[in-house]
């Protein structure tokens, strides 16, 4: 079973959920997870609730990078930081993978000054999931879109780079054979969207190992038609936190809405548990994190409101990430892409 | 000078070990969390009864480590389970090779024939009341090791029987305390008579629970140092080991067979005692000497550590010894339970 590092101290709800999370993940499966943060108070934790020490280990780290601290100075002064501890855990060898709901911009700083990155990757991208419609049998609910901020700009040579890392990420996990793959652009003519979406289209729509189904606009982002969605990572943060942010706005809208007449209410009482199956497979704390690709090592990065349930699932999925030998794909499609 | 020759050459003989074990959830994996899993125990046979892992070695190591240091030994069973099934039990201890002098059932059908029928699932006044009666036969000097689990009162039967041996507990207040957990009239009497009759000695060295429902350690608190509640066979050996009474070579044999027939792995094992240890039931020097000798022997991972992270580690383990030393939290006064808060509320270790 793999070691999975898990930052203790990263996220809103850290260290309590984290703790849970883990501890939940120990007594359900025999993933060997490392706690890394202030011993004393994660021993405290962990002794409060219900967990099997036999696949448990915790790591002391005095530092903590906050949610709000600038990544660059948090990397570059605090080394005994959690989360730069846990990463040092990966790149000796001594963990497999790297979990946590801590400060985005400070993981993948942390990812990229520690981890090797995947010969011929210049860049690592910060990839997400989002449920959307399914188009065809046996296609996975949950699409991915990357980079979603790991960096701000990209050219064609990583906006492709983005497009195989997915794809060979999507292979593995949602287990598609050919994953569908979109660019996210303004419009689905190929000469839209500027000097580098237009290169990257014509590029990939000659490459052999990407199942490239064109360019994607905004309102077919939760259609079926792509499984992996490549965008420069301003355009991707933005398309993410404007799903977030609608989802929130749906529910809120829908509760107001029931308060208000009584036919709304029974209506959404009769709908009820279809409602909470919706909310179900919309729940990021479902599906737990998304990963950072381009490192040879597997980095799943939670939210940063991650509930117990949901680091127990990123812990679940960087350990299925390590078993499928997730960066070996990706290095291979890498590889045969040249 | 004289003198210290002749206490040199005789030396004062090492205090007999007495260890007392339960037997359901603590040495058998007795499974009775429905009615048809306990209709079932009367009829099992030796061979279909389980042990818990590394329970044998760690009976039989005990015995061995006592012997190799000259030290009297000996085991007793205490069982809430009827005598009808002690046949199947005798068998499945003679089968695993644990060498016993004692062993006690309860008496359910003469209970239940004399229409005692809130006796049979009483525990608290039952187990006391047979400690006590086992401990009035018993050596004033002699160390006691008391084994139980988390699923019905061992915590609370055996910290009262440790501090009514040691005479913190007086049979006054014991039986305010049995009262309040609901003990029959007829053995909170038993009870506070025995309390009366044994000379005071403080016996009882430790208590270990062994968390086979996972019950989380911060509900033990209560019961202070002396009870250390542990997850495995293998925590227990690493804490006996403190105690002096098990050797290197007895802590070997629970690790190396709970690799061999329990499929444990080296890493598992490492996660127990660094767990054992965070919980401040071993110390850091107990624990060195532990890993060193297991790793040598590649029953524990090697150290993955840089030279300068294990020194880090080290003084870190320093400076928190001497943080516990200083407030106190290894302090050699004994702990004072209070039973009186601890039956006013849901007993810890219970679950509701």
């Amino acid at each position: 079973m793999p070691t999975i590092a898990v930052d203790a101290m990263g996220g809103d709800f850290a260290p309590d959920a984290i703790v849970q999370g883990v501890a939940a993940v120990s007594l359900s499966t025999e993933i060997q997870c490392i706690l890394v943060g202030n011993e004393n108070r994660l021993q405290k934790l962990l002794e409060g609730v219900t967990y099997n020490p036999e696949n448990i280990d915790i790591v002391n780290a005095t530092e903590v990078i906050g949610m709000a601290d600038d990544p660059k100075e948090a990397v570059r002064k605090r080394r005994d930081s959690s989360l730069l501890v846990a990463t040092r855990l990966v790149e000796s060898g001594r963990a497999a993978a790297l979990v946590t709901a801590g400060n985005t911009g400070a993981a993948v700083l942390a990812c990229a000054k520690h981890l090797p990155m995947i010969p011929g990757i210049r860049r690592v991208a910060l990839a997400s999931v989002y449920p959307r419609q399914v188009e065809y049998p046996g296609q996975d609910y949950l699409a991915l879109i990357l980079d979603v901020g790991a960096t701000i700009r990209s050219d064609a040579d990583e906006l492709i780079q983005f497009a195989v890392m997915g794809s060979a990420y999507a292979r593995r996990v949602s287990k598609v054979a050919a994953p569908r793959v979109g660019l996210l652009n303004m419009g689905r003519e190929d000469n839209k969207g500027g000097e580098a979406l237009v290169e990257a289209h014509r590029r990939l729509r000659s490459l052999q190992e990407v199942n490239f189904v064109g360019n994607l606009e905004g309102h077919e982002l939760l259609s079926g038609r792509a499984d992996v969605v490549v965008c420069e990572g301003l355009l991707g943060n933005v398309v993410l936190k404007l799903l977030e942010g609608l989802a929130e706005v749906v529910v809120e809208l829908t509760a107001a809405a029931a308060q208000r007449s009584f036919r709304w209410r029974a209506g959404l009482a009769m709908l009820s548990s279809g409602v909470g199956r919706l909310r179900e497979l919309t729940d990021y704390a479902s599906y737990g994190g998304a990963p950072i690709l381009g490192c040879q090592h597997v980095v799943i990065k939670a939210h940063g409101r991650s509930t117990a349930l949901a680091i127990g699932n990123a812990v679940k999925v960087a350990a299925k990430a390590v078993r499928d030998q997730v960066p070996q794909e990706i290095s291979a499609a890498v590889e045969k892409v040249g | 000078m004289a003198l210290r020759s002749r206490r040199r050459a005789d030396p004062a003989p090492p205090p007999p070990l007495i260890y007392r074990w339960d037997l359901d959830k603590t040495y058998l994996k007795s499974d009775f969390d429905s009615l048809r899993e306990l209709v079932k125990i009367p009829f099992e046979k030796a061979e279909d009864k389980i042990a818990a892992p590394g329970v044998t070695a760690l009976i039989r190591s005990l015995r061995e480590a006592a012997e190799r240091q000259g030290r009297d030994v000996y085991v007793q069973f205490i069982s809430a389970s009827p005598p009808q099934i002690g046949r199947a039990i005798r068998e499945k201890l003679e089968l695993d090779g644990v060498i016993y002098d004692d062993i006690i059932f309860k008496d359910q059908l003469n209970r239940l024939m004399r229409g005692k029928f809130r006796h049979l699932r009483e525990q608290v006044g039952y187990k006391l009341t047979e400690l006590l009666k086992a401990r009035s036969h018993g050596s004033t000097i002699a160390r006691e090791y008391l084994f139980g689990d988390d699923w019905e009162s061992d915590p609370l039967i055996y910290s009262l029987y440790a501090d009514v041996a040691a005479g913190r507990v007086g049979a006054a207040d014991l039986g305010e305390i049995l009262r309040a957990v609901h003990v029959d009239s007829p053995l909170v009497e038993e009870a506070c008579a025995l309390a009366e009759s044994v000379t005071s000695a403080d016996v009882v060295a430790r208590i270990f629970i062994n968390l086979e429902r996972r019950t989380p350690p911060a509900n033990f608190r209560s019961f202070g140092t002396r009870l250390a509640p542990t997850f495995n066979y293998f925590q227990t050996a690493a804490c006996l080991f403190q105690e002096g009474v098990l050797d290197l070579v007895g802590v070997r044999e629970v690790a190396a067979s709970l690799l061999r027939e329990s499929a444990y792995s080296p890493e598992r094992l490492a996660n127990s005692l660094a767990d054992v240890q965070r919980r401040g039931h071993i110390d850091p020097a107990s624990a060195v000497k532990l890993r060193d000798y297991l790793r040598a022997e590649q029953l524990l991972p090697l150290d993955g550590r840089s030279r300068a992270g294990r020194w880090r580690a080290l003084a870190r383990r320093i400076w928190a010894r001497l943080h516990d030393w200083w407030s106190g939290r290894l302090a050699t006064t004994p702990f004072l339970v209070d039973y009186r808060a601890l039956v006013s509320r849901d007993r810890p270790g219970e679950s509701s």
